[in-house]
C-alpha cells in the first residue's frame, strides 16, 4: 500500500529527529562521568524516552497510513498507539524541567518539580477523552518546553557561549513547534500538524549542530 | 558582595596538571606546582595517581625529575574538552 506523502514526511522527520534525540542521550551518558549532574541524567533519560516516543510516532504514523490530526478526524482506533507516544514524549519533558529545576533551585528542585508538576497535572485532569488527551498532551508539554526554555535562556546570557545558544535555540524551536501542533490539534488542521513536525526537526537539527560542533573540539 | 569562589574538583586539579606538563614539555614539580597553584604535598598525591593512570610518566635525570604526557593523556585531554564543551550546553562545569 502506498504510504500518503504527509505520513512519509511524518515519518522520515520523526525518524532523523529521534536518532539525534538518541545521539544527544548517548554523549549525555558518555559524559556524565566527568560533570556529575543530575541535569545530565535528566538528559540522558530524557533524550532517550524522545527518541522512542518520535520513533513510536513514526511508526503510528506508517501503521495507519495517516497523521495524529488524520486520526483525530476519522475517529479510527489509534488510541493506544497515539496515547503511549503522546504520554512517552510528555514524561521526556517532565524528566528535563526536573533536570532545570535541579540547576536552577539546587536542593529545593524537588519542591519546585513537584510545583510544576501539580500545576499541569490539573490540566490533564480538565481533559477527559483521546481528543482532549492529545490536545492536553501538548498543552502540557507546551508548559514544561516554557520552563526548560527560560532556564536555557538564563543559562545563555550568563556564559554567551556558542553550545548554549545552539541548545538554547534547540529548545525554542521545539517549543514553538509545540505550540504550532497544538494549534494544529485543536483545529484539526493537518497542514499545520506537519509544519509543527517540520520545525521540530529543526530543533533537532540545531541539536545535531551542537553535537558536531562540541565532538569536534580538539585540545586547547 | 560577590559568591564566593567554589573549591576546584579533583578532575579539574587533573586537568591543570595535565594542561600544564603537556605546555611545558618536560615539566618540572615547580613549574607543575606555579601552574596548577597547589601545595607540594598535595602536588605529590597527583602526579602519582596521574602515573598510575598511565596519563604521565615520570623521568629522573640525576637529582631532577620530569614529567612528561603520554598519548593516552593527550587523549584523556581531548575527551575532557568535549565533555566541556557539551555539559556548557547545558549550563553545567567540571
Amino acid at each position: 500500500m502506498a504510504l500518503a506523502l504527509g505520513p512519509l514526511i511524518l515519518f522520515s522527520l520523526n525518524v532523523l529527529s529521534a536518532v539525534v534525540a538518541f545521539l544527544t542521550s548517548y554523549f549525555a551518558y558518555r559524559f556524565e562521568r566527568v560533570a556529575d549532574s543530575p541535569l545530565l541524567k535528566a538528559i540522558t533519560v530524557g533524550f532517550m524516552l524522545l527518541g522512542v516516543g518520535l520513533l513510536a510516532e513514526a511508526g503510528t504514523s506508517v501503521a495507519l497510513g495517516q497523521t495524529l490530526v488524520d486520526v483525530l478526524k476519522s475517529r479510527v482506533l489509534a488510541v493506544l498507539a497515539t496515547f503511549t507516544y503522546l504520554s512517552i514524549q510528555v514524561l521526556a519533558y517532565v524528566i528535563f524541567a526536573a533536570g532545570y529545576c535541579y540547576v536552577a533551585f539546587g536542593r529545593g528542585w524537588k519542591v519546585a518539580s513537584a510545583a510544576i508538576l501539580a500545576v499541569v497535572s490539573g490540566r490533564i485532569v480538565d481533559f477527559v477523552g483521546f481528543y482532549r488527551f492529545a490536545v492536553a498532551s501538548y498543552f502540557v508539554a507546551l508548559v514544561l518546553l516554557a520552563f526548560v526554555v527560560f532556564q536555557g535562556v538564563l543559562i545563555h546570557s550568563r556564559s554567551r557561549s556558542s553550545f548554549s545558544l545552539l541548545v538554547m535555540l534547540a529548545f525554542v524551536l521545539i517549543l514553538l513547534a509545540h505550540v504550532v501542533l497544538l494549534v494544529s490539534v485543536i483545529d484539526l488542521a493537518g497542514v499545520l500538524f506537519l509544519a509543527g513536525t517540520v520545525i521540530q526537526f529543526l530543533g533537532f537539527v540545531s541539536l545535531l549542530v551542537f553535537l558536531v560542533r562540541s565532538a569536534r573540539v580538539g585540545p586547547a | 558582595m560577590g559568591q564566593p569562589e567554589k573549591p576546584r574538583s579533583t578532575l579539574r586539579i587533573n586537568l591543570d596538571i595535565l594542561n600544564a606538563i603537556r605546555d611545558e614539555g618536560d615539566a618540572k614539580p615547580t613549574h607543575i606546582l606555579y601552574r596548577a597553584n597547589l601545595s607540594h604535598d598535595r602536588l605529590v598525591k597527583y602526579l602519582d595517581e596521574l602515573v598510575g593512570k598511565g596519563l604521565i610518566e615520570m623521568q629522573q635525570e640525576g637529582e631532577n625529575r620530569f614529567y612528561r604526557i603520554t598519548s593516552k593523556g593527550v587523549s584523556f585531554l581531548i575527551e575532557i574538552r568535549r565533555a566541556e564543551a557539551f555539559i556548557q550546553g547545558f549550563g553545567l562545569a567540571i
